[in-house]
């Protein structure tokens, strides 16, 4: 607020000292001062005896200096308004939302992971050296535990103010403890059961599908829900954004013309007045006025671009990506709980299936019909982009350079983590928990690898938009109170001594 | 994608005055009609962005329910109209602020054409989201994520332990419901289909041994065998997740998203426990009283 401040003072105090000497000064013009001023219209004589002041002349240069002066403080006030607007704008994108999107992400990805390893470790049993082996599955369970511990106090930083978030980030800590704990109990109970790869003992079942209830049932939706509101919360930012940019812009070009228009009048009054061609302080008021018209006016297109260009190709494709990520690795857990759970398996398989869907979704009615689609489609690309879903919305919008080729490369992935799945289903019962530890284990973090590779991608091109954004904005800001005062300034020195003349 | 327009339209019209007024005669006449440009400027940035009306905008909020799934959506009277999804909808039109309520039927076979048309402003009628029905409807939630289980008659309960046992016997398929393809599509189950227009015709058709058996989520299931007594059972082996939404027309993002934060709230304040279990209590059904996993407003 305090920029405007300043301008409502310094038009006031140009018009103050004008306004004091007016009602003394002007009346005795006619009669005392004769020849004094060597231009004074003989016309100005009998008006400024009439019942008007403001028809004498230095009343005219005054209210012309005032409309003048009232029109460039609408200008700076419009500008420094629609300034703030945008900083608001980018920190709430670039600085609160965003970096939530990326913490409650990590929280899903640590939590889901947790979940897995836990069923890797129960699949395992004795059999410690298969696959990655019983040891390195604990090892992650472990670093996913610290990693969910830290995401959570990330997110409970930048949820702020917001009860709902604030309630939903406290009962997934809540959560987290009940889940180590079952899922502690299932891994010993597994250990001292001692049984071959493959699905558990009963007691030590009952036990994980507590703790995966817990964590797919209530955990995760509350970690995921928590990213879409970031989305919900940048989504209305940059919608109210862009139409206080564009009301911005049209406030601007108004008051714009107006005090541009107003000095320009004023220039041409006193010219015709004074008998002087040029009234050099003025012009340059007028010149910066107009510099600041327009480069307001344009700073403030390119602006509503930045958000839009941080929004769309930043923005959107992280959250889509992080999205993605989320739910491939819970599809990823749907293939151990698959093994784990053979009473459950029809729902795991099913679940699998539709998470597949919405990471890349082609029409296919069960998984056999799925493996070929995702054959064909990712053979077809780029030429043709037959997908649909998180990554598949994303293929279609590769815009950033280097991107292509990086879609390509997760579709690729993708591809020979779906063809491991088919080998992981059809194999035996002991052949399938190896591969699934094994090769599939391996693809899926070749997968994952190139899905974070991607997503750098587009967080890179969100922050430097959101950087660029803010740096145009800071070097105007920054000049804003120079323009003001010295407008003021030029103002007063122009008007002043023709002011004088009438002493 | 609309937001470009108004923005496309601005720069083109004021640029130019800009320069012309800067280097020309000023006066009040033209400072007026550029007051009087601008005016119209600034309404028409601010101007409405989708073609349609908001749920959230909506004088009366129109909601179509089922009319006959005891314990979801029951046509009780005229407009009147009782069960889980009628109370979900109430409470979540509450919460958005809708001033006024008004119910409609809707049926699985209708529902998609009642949203895209505008009929209603909003279905809660267990909707099930697809990549294939997301397409088309914008989904707030899921509200609640039921399972696909199967209902057969008492008699039939001792062969039929789960949904494999129903190779070979024939299987209801109601009209404009996805979950018979649960079934036969993507379990590769050998079934033969028998169309019905609802579930509520099913039901009728598994008494009088026209069908053998009816698979779908287990809240619309526990309605009718609580009804039926003992002359029908559901056998409890779920097999799916069933994500139940609430359809809005596609690109209703302010509804969709203030829809999704009245369910959190529902969740969290304990509305939502109080209403599953006032409907499906009585029932042997799992219920979860945390909010599930959305869907995602597009």
């Amino acid at each position: 607020m305090t920029p405007v401040h300043q301008t409502a003072a310094a038009p006031g105090s140009v018009s103050a000292p004008g306004a004091a000497p007016v009602p003394s000064a002007t009346p005795p013009v006619p009669g005392a001062d004769h020849g004094a001023p060597p231009a004074v219209p003989p016309s100005a004589a009998p008006r400024g005896a009439g019942p008007s002041r403001l028809r004498s002349v230095p009343g005219r240069v005054l209210v012309i200096t005032g409309a003048a002066a009232l029109a460039l403080v609408l200008l700076f006030g419009a500008l420094s308004s629609s300034f703030r607007t945008v900083r608001n704008g980018l920190d709430v994108i670039g600085h609160d939302a965003g970096p939530q999107v990326v913490a409650t992400a990590d929280l899903y990805f640590a939590l889901s992971d947790m979940d897995t390893q836990v069923a890797d470790v129960l699949l395992i049993g004795d059999e410690h050296g298969l696959g990655k082996g019983r040891k390195r599955a604990l090892e992650v369970y472990e670093r996913r535990r610290s990693d969910a511990g830290r995401a959570v106090l990330q997110a409970s930083a930048l949820a702020g103010g917001d009860p709902a978030e604030r309630r939903t980030v406290q009962a997934v800590l809540d959560g987290l403890g009940r889940y180590e704990r079952l899922a502690a109990r299932a891994m010993l109970l597994d250990e001292q059961a001692g049984h071959a790869a493959g699905p558990p003992p009963r007691p030590v079942l009952e036990l994980y599908r507590q703790a995966t209830d817990l964590m797919r049932l209530e955990l995760l939706p509350m970690a995921y829900n928590l990213t879409l509101e970031s989305g919900t919360v940048v989504r209305r930012a940059h919608e109210e954004q862009s139409s206080a940019l564009r009301t911005g812009q049209v406030l601007v070009a108004g008051t714009g013309i107006l005090a541009v228009g107003g000095l320009a009048w004023l220039q041409v009054f006193l010219a015709r007045r004074f008998r002087r061609v040029f009234n050099p302080a003025l012009l340059v008021a007028t010149a910066i006025a107009g510099t600041y018209t327009l480069t307001g006016f344009t700073v403030l297109g390119n602006e509503a671009d930045v958000l839009h260009t941080a929004k769309r190709d930043g923005f959107d494709s992280v959250l889509a990506l992080a999205r993605a990520r989320a739910v491939g690795n819970s599809m990823h857990g749907d293939q151990s709980r698959y093994l784990l759970d053979p009473e459950r398996a029809d729902t795991y398989e099913q679940t699998y299936l539709d998470k597949s869907q919405s990471v890349l979704y082609t029409p296919s009615g069960n998984l056999a019909a799925y493996y070929k689609a995702v054959d064909a489609g990712v053979d077809a690309y780029p030429a043709k982009n037959a997908f649909l879903g998180l990554v598949g919305q994303e293929a279609d919008l590769a815009r950033l350079p280097g991107s292509e080729a990086a879609i390509i490369e997760v579709l690729r992935r993708y591809q020979e983590f779906q063809q491991g799945d088919y080998l992981m289903r059809k194999a035996g019962p002991r052949e399938a928990v190896e591969e699934l530890v094994g090769r599939l284990e391996t693809r899926f973090g070749a997968y994952d690898a190139a899905l974070v590779k991607l997503a750098g991608l587009h967080k890179t091109a969100f922050d430097r938009a959101v950087r660029s954004g803010e740096e145009q904005v800071e070097e105007l800001w920054f000049l804003l109170p120079v323009a003001m005062i010295s407008t003021a300034v030029l103002i007063v020195a122009g008007v002043w001594p023709r002011l004088s003349e009438y002493r | 994608m609309r937001p470009l327009g108004p923005r496309a339209g601005t720069a083109p019209t004021t640029r130019p005055a800009v320069l012309r007024t800067g280097a020309g005669v000023p006066g009040a006449r033209r400072a007026g009609a550029v007051l009087a440009a601008l005016a119209l400027l600034v309404t028409g940035a601010c101007g409405s962005q989708r073609p349609f009306t908001s749920i959230l905008d909506q004088e009366t909020l129109v909601i179509g329910v089922k009319p006959d799934q005891p314990g979801l959506g029951l046509k009780v009277g005229e407009g009147r109209y009782e069960g889980f999804d009628v109370d979900i909808a109430t409470e979540v039109a509450r919460r958005i602020g809708a001033p006024k309520v008004e119910f409609v039927t809707v049926l699985s076979s209708n529902r998609q054409d009642f949203i895209q048309s505008g009929k209603v402003g909003m279905v809660v009628a267990t909707y099930s989201i697809t990549p294939v029905s997301r397409s088309h409807v914008t989904f707030a939630g899921p509200y609640y994520v039921a399972h696909q289980d199967t209902l057969v008659r008492a008699e039939d309960r001792m062969e039929i332990d789960n949904v494999r046992d129903l190779k070979g016997r024939r299987l209801c398929q109601a009209a404009g419901s996805n979950s018979w393809r649960r079934v036969k599509e993507e379990r590769q189950i050998a079934v033969e289909l028998v169309p019905a227009a609802t579930y509520g015709e099913c039901v009728a058709k598994l008494r009088d041994g026209a069908v053998d058996a009816v698979s779908t989520d287990d809240l619309i299931l526990a309605g009718f065998s609580a009804r039926a007594g003992s002359a029908l059972r559901i056998i409890n082996a779920p097999f799916t997740d069933e994500r139940l939404g609430i359809g809005l027309r596609k690109g209703d993002l302010d509804g969709c998203e203030a829809v999704n934060r009245a369910l959190t709230a529902m969740y969290q304040d304990g509305t939502a426990e109080k209403l599953l279990k006032k409907w499906f209590g009585a029932s042997s059904l799992a219920l979860t009283f945390t909010v599930p996993q959305f869907e995602g407003c597009a």
